[in-house]
């Protein structure tokens, strides 16, 4: 007489494969891994199937751009998962360690996108998905300021940013730019019977309003490159992130900045203790002076 | 001051069905021709005079108006 294997899972090493045991016991939730919330039409279709198969045919969208199956009976993880293996879907991951990467359509769709942000949403799932750190870990891709992809949400942020100068011999003094810039932060002044325009840099937030509005484009990007953003989440003990580095010019130094913003983290950071709070007790200051190794 | 060819209150319209009275009343018009629209604050004067711009046209003026604006758009190359 066969008896029925008792099934045994390691909490910590299913949670690293996406397995999230659900309250109702011996049933989990499937975790998928997404980059920027894209998928392929046939990808969904697997994702259906296995849904259908192997849970309640029931799909569900995380606050994160990413995919869960849930009620999956433990006895058939391992075959729902190869499954959508077998279609190009791995599994998402939870606990401690580095989150699927989130993003925005960018600029390869979006007229305000300032950079390509599925490029980059790619490359820091290939370099860092999965890898462990203190705590979650979490980031987020956006293409400007408009920050549909909640950079500023995330443990580490990257967004796209300008800075706007004014061509004088150009400008036909139509008033356009003051009227629509977000922050206000361009005036009119009158010097010697000529309008001017000046930005106040303090105030303006690096989105490409002025310049993508500006019927003669007076207003023209003098600086453009990533924002780098860090420590920030929501959750528990929420934090907004904070710029690390701004207009950085090249995909090298974006990455060279990443890699040494998780390192310290990796080194510094306290058990169930989010990046940002880590920077909160050591001092934010102190730690970029650290990280931009000024 | 510009001669204006012809006007359009667009107040109380909302987008992007204020581009598209917009465009209609420019397709009316000749190459250099100036049209007046007013346009809500909010949406409206934040994305149609974008609009136009994609479409060839050229904004000219804004004169902010109580909560809304008087523009002036210059019809261009068709």
């Amino acid at each position: 007489m066969s008896e029925a294997k008792p099934f045994q899972l390691d909490p910590n090493e299913s949670r690293k494969v996406g397995y999230i045991p659900q309250k109702q016991i011996d049933y989990y939730a499937l975790r998928l891994h997404v980059i920027a919330g894209d998928l392929s039409a046939n990808q969904l279709k697997a994702v259906a199937e296995v849904a259908e198969k192997y849970g309640r045919g029931e799909v569900h969208i995380s606050t994160r751009q990413g995919m869960e199956i849930h009620f999956v009976h433990a006895s058939n993880l391992d075959t729902a998962r190869l499954e959508l293996d077998a279609a190009g879907i791995k599994m998402g991951a939870c606990g401690p360690r580095v989150r699927i990467v989130m993003g925005c359509p960018g600029s390869a769709t979006c007229k305000f996108g300032i950079i390509e942000t599925k490029a980059i949403a790619k490359e820091l799932d290939r370099r860092y998905f999965r890898t462990d750190t203190p705590y979650k870990f979490k980031m987020s891709v956006t293409g400007c300021s408009h920050n549909c992809a909640k950079a500023t949400e995330n443990d580490l942020g990257v967004m796209g940013g300008l800075l706007p100068a004014w061509d004088k011999n150009i400008c036909i003094d139509c008033n356009l730019c003051v009227n629509i810039c977000p922050t206000k932060a361009i005036s009119k002044q009158e010097v010697n019977g000529k309008s001017e325009y000046v930005l106040e840099e303090s105030a303006c937030i690096n989105c490409s309003v002025c310049t993508l509005s500006c019927p003669v484009n007076s207003w023209t990007a003098s600086k453009s490159g990533y924002t780098l953003l860090i420590g920030g989440t929501l959750g528990k003990i929420p934090r907004l992130a904070s710029v690390l580095k701004k207009y950085i010019p090249t995909e090298e130094e974006l990455f060279n900045l990443v890699e040494r913003s998780i390192d310290f983290y990796r080194k510094n950071g306290r058990k169930k203790e989010r990046f940002g709070h880590t920077l909160d007790r050591l001092g934010l200051e102190t730690v970029k002076k650290e990280i931009l190794g000024e | 001051m510009t001669d204006v060819a012809k006007r359009l209150d667009l107040s109380g319209v909302t987008c992007p069905m204020n581009f598209v009275k917009t465009k209609i009343a420019l397709d009316s018009l000749d190459q250099g021709d100036v049209l007046e629209v007013v346009l809500d604050e909010g949406d409206p004067i934040s994305n149609v005079p974008r609009s136009l711009k994609e479409e060839g046209h050229r904004v000219l003026k804004v004169i902010p108006h109580g909560e809304t604006f008087i523009v002036h758009v210059e019809k261009g190359r068709v």
